[in-house]
């Protein structure tokens, strides 16, 4: 008895699908422009000299990197609320939370790219007379970016596959429209394998993008850092 | 707001079970995410073509999918196609397993590669075979140089186990929300949570760490 494979009914809920991806793509892109924002400020103050900054900032790129992102989620969207008083939407605890997840990695990326620069560069641009944040803005960011690209790219699409988790809070990104779809239709196979593909091509292609770029990267001489 | 975690402390029979829970799914993946990517990596190193593109489309589609994606299709759509039941335990360590197999195959791979042709050269010199010279010469200098990529999967696999809590696994994050919505103490339970999640993975942490220096200062 084989099981007789059909499509229609999910295909019949293509834009509630639609509408799902659309979901998945804004939290990705909200939490990747925070994220990686976020994530060069931590990891400027990591490297600074002062302890006062630079343990801090360590201490939060620690504990994010370390505890899983869905016990972080359930604590920015269940306890955070309850202990500042303010209302939390399911979008807001995701946006905060892999903004400030992905930001703990980014750091650790942009903290590695700097480090690569070798010291004579700042020699240089301390000896032509530019403060610490001039050298650091004109000469070795600069620098530093296009080694960290590779990486970067690689942590945004992990932070895409993250945001999956969204879906435990009832937030109606692809893989909740699936789980919907696949109770109202009885059709789980079918929804979930369509739900997989939809992933898979979306985030395929940005790895190829990526593994592109790396390549165009690599030819022009410069060698990347992971 | 006063916190109060002796409501937390009333459940620690609770928070025990969920760690075993957590602790058993970790080790299964890890045993089956390790041990499959082994395989899964050696094909992606063959020279068939036969044993290459189905390790390469394996390692594939399970990096470019999110695994929590692929563990509510093993517990809501496999079980459709199967004779049998699949329990919640089942289907969270055949996701986690896969997508694990699928990024340590990667890791096993690069090392492999990054092992110098004439220790090749060299164990066929001495008459090895081919799996002889992988067993004997190539994988041993590999794992060295694998270790810390692979103890820092070992650290993404204890993470991913909280996903299990999405098919209603009884681990860690299960019963924080378990006790959450019994006692009405949400911060506390989820901070306590969090915390034993820490005092699990900083060591490992630190001990990759540890791994990555040496190594730098070794090679």
């Amino acid at each position: 008895m084989a099981y007789q494979w059909d499509f229609t009914p999910v295909l019949a809920n293509t834009p509630l699908l639609a509408q799902g991806l659309l979901n998945t793509l804004k939290v990705t892109g909200t939490s990747l422009v925070f994220g990686l924002a976020l994530g060069l400020a931590l990891a400027l103050l990591r490297l600074s000299p002062r302890r006062a900054f630079a343990w801090p900032a360590g201490l939060v790129i620690e504990v994010f990197r370390t505890t899983p992102p869905l016990v972080q989620l359930f604590w920015f969207f269940f306890a955070l609320p309850l202990l500042v008083g303010i209302e939390m939407t399911a979008f807001m605890a995701a946006v905060v939370t892999f903004s400030i997840q992905s930001a703990a990695f980014f750091a650790e990326v942009f903290r590695g790219g700097i480090v690569s620069i070798e010291r004579g560069q700042w020699d240089g641009a301390r000896a032509i007379g530019m403060s610490h944040a001039q050298a650091l803005h004109r000469i070795i960011l600069p620098q530093a970016v296009k080694r960290m690209i590779p990486a970067l790219m690689e942590r945004a699409i992990e932070l895409m596959k993250t945001t999956t988790l969204v879906a435990t809070i009832s937030y109606a990104d692809l893989l909740f429209a699936a789980n919907e779809i696949a109770q109202k239709t009885f059709r789980p196979l079918e929804t979930f394998t369509v739900a997989a593909l939809i992933y898979f091509v979306v985030i395929f292609a940005f790895s190829l993008l990526a593994q592109q770029l790396e390549r165009r990267l690599a030819v022009s001489g410069e060698s990347t850092v992971h | 707001m006063r916190w109060d975690f002796a409501s937390v402390f009333a459940n620690t029979d609770a928070l025990l079970a969920g760690a075993a829970g957590t602790l058993r799914i970790f080790a299964i993946c890890l045993v089956l995410g390790l041990g499959l990517g082994l395989v899964v990596g050696l094909g992606r190193y063959a020279r068939t073509k036969w044993l290459y593109l189905p390790a390469t489309a394996f390692v594939e589609f399970f990096r470019n999918t999110p695994v929590l994606v692929q563990i509510l299709w093993f517990y809501f759509a496999l079980p459709i196609l199967m004779p049998f039941e699949i329990s919640p335990l089942a289907a969270a360590s055949l996701g986690i397993s896969l997508n694990s197999a699928a990024f340590s195959a990667e890791i096993y791979r690069a090392g492999i590669q990054s092992i110098d042709g004439g220790q090749w050269d060299g164990a066929r010199a001495l008459g090895m075979r081919w799996g002889q010279a992988m067993r004997r010469i190539v994988l041993p200098q590999a794992i060295k140089r694998m270790m810390p990529a692979l103890t820092n999967r070992a650290i993404e696999i204890f993470k991913m186990t909280t996903l299990a809590s999405a098919v209603a696994y009884v681990e860690l994050l299960q019963q924080g929300k378990l006790i959450a919505s019994l006692n009405y103490n949400p911060i506390e339970a989820y901070t306590a949570v969090a915390v034993i999640f820490l005092v699990f993975l900083w060591p490992l942490v630190q001990f990759t760490y540890v791994l990555e220096r040496r190594l730098k200062r070794d090679e």
